[in-house]
């Protein structure tokens, strides 16, 4: 097996996402920092790799990815032991790829639409309709584990991975309301037991937590 | 092979996308209208298949699934002869998928904040949200840098996506082709696919007179 390097940085949850499958599949990885806020996304170097200028971006062997969700897809599909974490079966895949989906085009921007004025904009009042909209998503995952004990079914799958990753910012904003959101607040407390979660996405996620509190943000 | 139901409206880029890959796998389906503008979607029959309400949703033999980027997977999946559609291959296959990601997280977006004021009878749409569908026809124009479709020298259902979004978006701001020669020249390819005219084509006249029928400045 040739290297495998991982470029990114442990603010950004879908870079978690990504430490999280490589940790599940026990696969020796480079972890590349790429330093956002000192631009160098947009150095050639990196370019060269991503012209998208975002992380994640993987390099397996000379073959480059971006899109943290295409690049667990990859690994699972790739390296893994057995196809649990992405299965094959084409039902079971289709609810894997809608909640990845729901995870490009709701959870990631609901909480961009929170953080990027905050982290970026130096505004520290939110909307109250942007929380609103982070309660929104709590309830459709909620629905979602409905169905089983983890976001897809019965079985972990990359779609936790992702969702998990997001929720370790979203908490800080709107933790989860037990009595409203059972399934949910169990499914936390599922995902944080896993051997690998600490290192790849709780010690990880500690810097981002501090970052946000250290913004004193009030909701208006 | 049980009745494929599909169940949405023309105006949504989405179900066209599936339009399209239903149309070019061949398949036989019925299409269910649901109409957005008088809440169906939020109706308890029609949350009973997608409790997101959200359009496509698509029902096979009894099972549902919802998100276009997860239906058409699945058709070329099940159904496609063949899988240039959406290879197996697994890099070919992952170049679709980041391709397929980048609408779920910008370009559906950034189509849908373009068009959003008009839908909410405002005239004025902010000057920024044409500037990110630039940088869209940009990224798009560099994924077409060296082959002929979005995600190599294959159609894939990546260009469905694609196109569907784009048959709105340039309604309001054209694609320039002297600054994007490949993408410009992707579109007309596009247009040419036997199903196209059926699947997206005529499908647009709503949109475009609703379009149409908009005065707004730029601010």
């Amino acid at each position: 097996m040739g290297k495998l390097t991982l470029y990114g940085i442990d603010g950004s949850p879908p870079v978690r996402s990504v430490l999280l499958t490589l940790r599940a599949l026990n696969l020796d990885f480079d972890y590349k920092i790429v330093n956002l806020m000192e631009k160098e996304h947009l150095k050639p170097e990196f370019l060269k790799i991503n012209p998208l200028h975002t992380v994640p971006a993987l390099d397996d062997n000379g073959f480059y990815l971006s899109d943290s969700h295409a690049i667990n897809s990859y690994l699972v599909s790739k390296y893994g032991r057995n196809d649990s974490l992405y299965p094959k079966d084409l039902k079971k895949r289709a609810i894997v790829d809608q909640r990845l989906h729901y995870d490009s085009s709701v959870v990631t921007s609901t909480g961009r639409a929170i953080t990027f004025p905050l982290f970026w904009e130096n505004k520290s009042e939110i909307p109250q309709a942007r929380i609103d909209a982070l309660e929104g998503v709590y309830k459709s995952l909620n629905l979602f584990l409905e169905n089983g004990n983890y976001l897809a079914g019965d079985n972990l799958t990359i779609a936790d991975f992702h969702v998990i990753a997001s929720f370790t910012g979203f908490l800080v904003f709107l933790p989860v309301d037990a009595t409203k959101y059972p399934d949910l607040a169990a499914w936390i407390k599922r995902i944080k037991e896993l051997p690998y979660y600490e290192e790849a996405n709780g010690s990880r996620a500690a810097q981002i937590i501090e970052f946000i509190k250290s913004k004193n943000f009030t909701i208006v | 092979m049980g009745k494929l139901i599909l169940y949405g409206i023309d105006g949504s880029p989405p179900v066209r996308s599936v339009l399209l890959t239903l149309n070019a796998l061949g398949l036989e389906f019925e299409y269910k209208i649901v109409n957005l503008m008088t809440g169906e979607h939020l109706k308890p029959e029609y949350l009973k298949i997608n409790p997101l309400h959200t359009v496509p949703t698509l029902g096979d033999d009894g099972f549902y699934i919802n998100d276009s980027h997860a239906i058409n997977a699945y058709l070329v999946s099940k159904y496609g002869k063949d899988d240039t559609l959406y290879p197996k291959d697994l890099q070919k296959r992952a170049i679709v998928d980041q391709r397929l990601h980048y609408d779920s997280s910008v370009l559906a977006t950034t189509g849908r904040a373009l068009t959003a004021p008009l839908r909410e009878g405002k005239t004025e749409i902010p000057k920024a949200r044409f500037d990110a569908l630039e940088e869209v026809y940009k990224t798009l124009d560099l994924f077409l840098a060296s082959n002929d479709f979005l995600a190599g020298n294959y159609l894939t259902i990546a260009d469905f996506h694609v196109i569907a979004v784009l048959s709105s978006t340039i309604l309001l701001r054209d694609v320039d082709a002297t600054k994007y020669p490949k993408l410009a020249g992707w579109i007309q390819r596009i247009r040419r696919l036997p199903y196209y005219e059926e699947a997206n084509g005529s499908r647009m006249s709503q949109v475009a007179n609703f379009i149409k029928s908009k005065k707004y400045t730029i601010v």
